[in-house]
């Protein structure tokens, strides 16, 4: 029985470098991409939507791309809102990987977009361990998740930039503090923005802008 | 959830290599480097790494994998080093902070996203193919 040192690629190199690739092409064309992650039903896109809106009005043109496993109702979504819109289906995988994205960004007219939102596919666990080549990340968790989705996910939110807390409208009707969000999301990054948002009114959407850098 | 795809990928690699470097006799373990910060679990990914290498030439091997921490460098202070830990016995975890312990600056990672084959135990005396090989089949 013998030791054999051996060093094959690490796994993540590619998606490194893909990721590396994407990020030189929003830069070459000016254009500003974040990856939007989020549980199901966190609230992604109405929120892209009503930052959609915001960015608008201040003269600046808004594209999104609609991760998910199936479907195109996103999409559609996007697309009724007048973004400029790409659907990326993944098939059966549980998230976004830089490869596809590169392909989706292929036909992807970015010359045409000044700010660019590629939402995850609803998974608040594998998309983190996949950079997508963006400037930054936003995770959005809705009150209705309960007030401990930052310590469940520790890992994901030790890592991203931002974090918005959705759906502050309910919190007093599912007895949730959003506090205890933010307070255990500061102890695990001291440098992710936060804001508290109701994309359904479009409360906090101003806040979050400003999270984002935007 | 994705630790199926990063095993197939671990034993591409590990194909790959042994198709240039053949080694003689049974591979009984696989080293893996895994970074901490990779959000995987190592029971699916051993379970995983079972299942896929089932009739292959590493069948019958067994996955060891070995933690690498987070190594951070910030480009305001220059610190490079290892991360602070934030835990707390209610969570049951530890997770690093990626801020920097000296001046709290924004920092970049160096290491702790690692998933790389780094070594391999080998019994000379083995047959090739191990345990987990499908029996030829008769005739």
């Amino acid at each position: 029985m013998h030791d054999i040192r051996v060093g094959t690629e690490d796994v993540f190199k590619r998606q490194i470098e893909l990721a590396s690739r994407n990020f030189a092409l929003f830069k070459e064309h000016g254009v500003r991409a974040f990856n939007v992650m989020g549980a199901i039903g966190s609230g992604k896109t109405l929120l892209i939507l009503r930052l959609a809106e915001r960015l608008k009005e201040k003269g600046l043109r808004v594209g999104a791309i609609a991760g998910d496993v199936a479907g195109d109702d996103d999409y559609q979504k996007f697309v009724a809102a007048g973004l400029v819109a790409a659907n990326l289906n993944t098939g059966d995988d549980c998230h976004l990987d830089a490869h596809r994205v590169g392909h989706a960004l292929e036909s992807f007219p970015l010359g045409d977009v000044d700010v660019l939102f590629i939402e995850n596919v609803g998974n608040l666990v594998c998309p983190a361990d996949f950079p997508l080549g963006t400037e930054g990340d936003l995770v959005v968790i809705s009150v209705t998740e309960g007030d401990d989705m930052v310590r469940k996910h520790p890992k994901m939110f030790a890592q991203t930039d931002v974090l918005a807390v959705n759906k502050v409208d309910l919190a007093s009707f599912v007895g949730v503090d959003p506090m205890v969000l933010v307070d255990d999301y500061r102890r695990l990054n001291p440098h992710g923005a936060i804001a508290l948002t109701d994309a359904r009114s479009g409360r906090g959407v101003d806040e979050l802008l400003t999270a984002l850098g935007l | 959830m994705h630790e199926y795809s990063l095993a197939h990928a671990l034993l591409e690699g590990l194909t790959e290599h042994l198709g240039r470097h053949p080694v003689q006799g049974r591979v009984k373990a696989v080293h893996i480097r895994k970074g901490e910060l990779l959000i995987l679990s190592e029971e699916a990914l051993a379970e995983a790494w079972r299942i896929l290498t089932e009739g292959t030439p590493v069948a019958g091997s067994e996955l060891r994998i070995e933690k690498v921490p987070v190594q951070i460098r910030c480009p305001a202070c220059g610190y490079e080093g290892p991360a602070r830990y934030v835990s707390d016995e209610g969570w049951h975890f530890t997770v690093p902070v990626l801020a920097c312990p000296r001046c709290g600056g924004r920092t970049e990672v160096v290491a702790g996203r690692d998933l790389a084959i780094v070594g391999l135990t080998v019994d000379e005396g083995g047959p090739p193919g191990g345990e987990g090989a499908p029996p030829v089949p008769p005739g």
